[in-house]
């Protein structure tokens, strides 16, 4: 069978992270989510997406790591076609992207330790989890995980003794532990305050820049997304309706804002 | 209608009242309300018909024709005594008490009259009705009352009757169904056989019963019997010139008998069998416990003691102050010729007294003791069993864990094809393994997992190798191929299903009617034809899917084992217990089956629900780290539904001791199994103890469970 498109060489000689093709997600119910979205992502970006609740952003970075199956289209991350891997080869790549969540999404009865170490499943033996053991050097690699973004002393605390900003926190770690190359945030601060916002942000921008990790994360505020995007691209319902980089972001005319937010929107904060 | 000037309220149809006075909801029905009117005559004849059935169950000489005559003429004669009423009332109405509280007064009033006239002459209803010979064929005072409801709901509806054919609203149905659960009331009462005058009468029974069973703890320990003895030494025959032993002096503080005189004649029978009595002894004595007879026992020259006949009283009563007094004359007694001089005889006064406290526990106590061990730890077994069954299973019928689990067409045809023989091979090699083990008999539980582990292991690895193959085949054979080759798998392995089916139905279903041979004969035919219709379905339905076609294989697993369960957690486990007594044999072993397969059912549900109501997202999280599934189930599954297994579990323990108890009662083993034969006995003590260590034990374990769950919860 013919492939269309990119095939895994040029991928590396364009230093492309992501592509993706005609991506079209409806739900069994006949929701339709997404709608023949297309887009292309550089090696160590901060691709921010925005738009409405129920414009399709979770739909989207769910594709993107087959949290959710796609209806059709093809995604292709570092040359590989996620959309065509088999079950294996999924968790390989999934093992490859990190993920971070809206609601933390972290085990509550576990210790935060545990909850680190967690990222770590897809490089152990399955057999070994069974009696909940990992490797020393992953122990070591999660307390610098933790130091990483300045929780080293909750290591043995259960998880929802945290406050929500660390609960996040722990999340990041839980990601870097999969020493991942790309990184999806799904609403990483939409349940935080505004301070602990920039500084769950701030942690995703290190990351970013200190470890060349691209990172996709969906937001509704708009100064977060010019304060910290690279490239931006919009949903609405389900469909791509902006695409830019953080210059044009900042020139974003409430018109074209509104585009994206539909027309009751009113720009907020920034 | 002619009088337009009259408020509609007055508005009623004669006629319509007429008809259902005739024929219960015929009026109802004429006025447009079919509904109304057949519901009504059902009622009514359903009713009438319960009725006869209760008074004539509970007459002496049932029978149903006369009690349905002596009813009917019943309900004509309440019918009778509510119209004379009804009139009064209306006369009453018309020409006394016109104001409206004078009518709902007189409404009152009537009812009060009518209820008041059934039961004070419901004797000479009774005899109006019937004969003599017929009264026996009914019984009495619910028949007149039933009677009495029936005719009240017949005048009502002939009421409504006429009220909705002058197209008024229909008449307030709370009196009808007053009535109408007064009615049943009675029914019930006499259905079930309330006798009150019984139940006080024959209290007196229980109490005596109740109390042993209250208070049992004096048959928990052992008591040995504390006899008091004392003897006089006496001379018999009495030779000239002798006075005899010395008379004894009483004592302080020990029992002591005096008795005199000392020398005396025995008594004598001649060969006519006149008696002569002997000597006549006055025996006095004292210190004995007050309140409990003494015995007196006779003590021969040889030394035989006996209780002497016919010579005076031998049971004594002893006074508030231990003492009493008797006279008794000396007994029979055999003298052998040979004997030589001095015949002493020995009086023994004996008094089996107070019981003794020795600190051991009783027999029975002993008993209820091991039984309740028995019954908790029966209780902890079907519960560590159900446990480890219940698991497995409960996440088997987890939908939100079973619903993502799909698979393509192709892959579950191959990895069944495989399977099979992977099954087989691990039947053949476990038979070798046991066999060099020392074959099942000898090595049971070794035999068992090898079994289990080769049939997992080669069952599993068969099932991966046949999907894989499978997809393999799909992924480089051309498409119509492969397509083929999976609809001809498919079809062949649901004709092998519909030739078991076919079997099956042709040796349960169709023998029964048909006879054996004829079963044998046609097995074949209905084999075949349930091949031919299974397979060809099969091979349909792969065709048609394809080889890429998704198949939830999961929630298929799912719809199996929710399934399952629900219908083995539905038989109460005292069926259960039943088919454990037919498979092992009343013990302890029968009633641990029952309730374990009861538990995994029961367990499962609850834990099922517990995976099910867990928060999604940490699975989620998880499983996009690239964790397999085995691993998300471990780190993000378990710990959440960790705290309520452990609720839950301990609450099936609990469940389970009470359980087993029950159990116990229909052969089952542990306690229930003593107190029932117990019960059965009469002896009421020893299960008076078995009902109290049952009440303690639970009564503990509902705590020590309730303490646990919170801890962990």
């Amino acid at each position: 069978m013919a492939r269309e498109g990119w095939g895994p060489f040029p991928c590396f000689l364009l230093n492309i992270m992501l592509i993706v093709e005609h991506l079209t997600k409806i739900y069994s119910d006949g929701t339709v989510a997404l709608r023949d979205v297309n887009f292309q992502v550089e090696d160590g970006e901060f691709l921010i997406v925005i738009g409405l609740s129920g414009s399709g952003k979770s739909t989207l970075l769910r594709c993107i790591n087959r949290l959710v199956e796609p209806t059709e289209g093809r995604i292709i991350w570092n040359g590989r076609d996620i959309t065509a891997a088999s079950h294996n080869e999924l968790r390989l790549i999934r093992r490859e992207i990190g993920m971070i969540f809206q609601h933390f999404n972290l085990v509550n009865r576990s210790s935060v330790l545990v909850n680190v170490l967690s990222g770590r499943l897809g490089y152990t033996p399955p057999a070994w989890s069974l009696v909940n053991r990992f490797r020393t050097v992953d122990r070591e690699r999660a307390r610098v995980a933790l130091q990483r973004v300045g929780i080293p002393d909750k290591a043995s605390n259960r998880a929802d003794e945290l406050s929500g900003g660390q609960q996040q926190r722990v999340g990041i770690a839980r990601a870097l532990m999969q020493e991942p190359k790309m990184i999806l945030a799904d609403e990483p601060v939409a349940s935080l305050d505004p301070v602990l916002a920039h500084t769950i942000l701030g942690y995703l921008e290190k990351i970013n820049q200190e470890d060349r990790v691209t990172v996709i994360c969906s937001l509704h505020f708009l100064d977060l997304v010019q304060r910290y995007a690279t490239k931006v691209i919009g949903l609405r319902e389900g469909r791509l309706v902006f695409k830019g980089d953080s210059e044009d972001i900042r020139q974003l005319s409430d018109k074209s804002f509104k585009e994206i937010y539909g027309e009751e929107a009113e720009r907020l904060g920034a | 209608m002619t009088a337009n000037h009259l408020p509609p309220k007055e508005k009623t149809s004669i006629l319509h009242g007429l008809l259902s006075f005739l024929v219960p909801g015929l009026g109802q029905l004429a006025a447009g309300y079919p509904v109304r009117g057949f519901s009504l005559l059902i009622s009514i004849i359903l009713l009438g018909l319960l009725s006869i059935w209760t008074i004539a169950q509970r007459a002496r000489f049932p029978d149903f024709g006369l009690s349905a005559k002596v009813f009917i003429l019943l309900v004509a004669q309440s019918g009778a005594l509510l119209l004379f009423l009804i009139a009064l009332r209306y006369l009453v109405g018309r020409f006394a008490l016109k104001d409206v509280s004078g009518q709902a007064l007189t409404q009152v009033g009537l009812g009060i009259i009518y209820v008041l006239a059934i039961v004070l002459v419901a004797d000479s209803f009774l005899s109006a009705a019937g004969s003599e010979e017929e009264l026996r064929q009914v019984f009495g005072m619910p028949a007149v009352l039933s009677a009495a409801a029936l005719a009240s709901i017949w005048f009502w509806q002939a009421f409504d009757a006429a009220r909705i054919g002058g197209r008024q609203a229909p008449a307030s149905l709370t009196p009808a169904i007053l009535i109408a659960c007064l009615l049943i009331f009675v029914l019930g009462w006499n259905i079930t056989k309330i006798d009150m005058p019984k139940a006080v009468r024959e209290y007196q029974d229980t109490q005596i019963i109740l109390r042993r069973i209250i208070w049992p703890w004096r048959a928990a320990f052992e008591f040995t019997v504390r006899s008091l003895e004392s003897e006089a030494r006496i001379q018999a025959p009495c030779p000239e010139g002798a006075s005899g032993p010395p008379v004894n002096e009483p004592q302080d503080d020990e029992p002591w008998i005096v008795v005199i005189p000392t020398c005396g004649e025995i008594s004598e029978r001649d060969l006519r069998g006149n008696f002569e009595p002997g000597s006549e002894l006055t025996i006095t004595g004292g210190n004995f416990s007050p309140g409990t007879d003494v015995e007196i026992l006779w003590k021969n020259p040889i030394g035989n003691p006996f209780r002497p006949r016919g010579v005076g009283e031998t049971v004594i009563p002893v006074d508030e102050s231990g003492g009493f007094e008797t006279k008794l004359n000396i007994p029979e007694a055999v003298i052998p010729a040979t004997a030589m001089g001095d015949q002493i005889h020995t009086l023994i006064v004996r008094q089996e007294s107070a019981l003794v406290f020795t600190g051991a526990l009783s027999r029975e106590m002993k008993l209820a003791l091991v039984g309740m061990l028995e019954t908790i730890m029966l209780g902890l077994m079907a519960t560590f069993f159900g446990i480890i069954l219940a698991v497995p299973f409960s996440f088997l019928a987890a939908r939100n864990l079973m619903s993502p689990i799909v698979t393509t067409l192709s892959g579950v045809v191959g990895g069944l094809v495989l399977l099979v023989p992977a099954v087989a091979i691990a039947f053949f090699v476990t038979g070798r393994i046991a066999g060099l083990m020392g074959g099942l008999d000898d090595a049971p539980l070794q035999t068992a997992s090898v079994a289990l582990l080769l049939v997992t292991a080669l069952g599993w690895s068969g099932w991966k190798a046949g999907s894989r193959g499978m997809q393999y085949i799909g992924e480089r054979a051309p498409d119509t191929f492969s397509r083929l080759v999976t609809s001809a798998v498919m079809g062949l392995l649901t004709a092998i299903i519909g030739y078991i089916l076919g079997i099956g139905f042709s040796r349960g279903i169709r023998s029964i009617p048909l006879g054996q041979e004829v079963a044998v004969l046609t097995e074949m035919r209905y084999a075949i034809a349930g091949a031919v219709i299974f397979g060809l379905a099969g091979l349909v339905y792969a065709y048609r899917k394809g080889i890429h076609g998704e198949i939830s294989i999961g929630m298929i697993v799912y719809v199996i084992v929710r399934t399952l369960m629900n219908i083995i957690r539905s038989i109460e486990p005292l069926i259960w217990a039943l088919v454990g007594i037919i498979w092992i044999g009343p013990g302890p072993f029968a009633g641990a089956i029952a309730l374990t397969v009861h538990t995994i059912a029961s367990l499962g549900k609850l834990y099922s629900e517990s995976i099910e109501s867990i928060n999604p997202g940490p699975i989620e999280a998880i499983q996009a780290t690239g964790a397999t599934r085995l691993q998300s189930i471990m780190y993000a599954v378990v710990p959440q539904v960790l705290p309520p297994f452990i609720s839950f579990t301990i609450y099936r323990w609990d469940i389970n001791v009470r359980l087993s108890t029950i159990i116990g009662l229909v052969g089952g083993g542990g306690i229930g199994f003593i107190l029932i034969q117990w019960i059965r006995q009469f002896q009421y003590e020893p299960a008076g103890i078995a009902v109290w260590l049952i009440t303690i034990t639970v009564a503990v374990l509902d705590y020590v469970s309730s303490e646990i769950r919170e801890r962990f919860v």
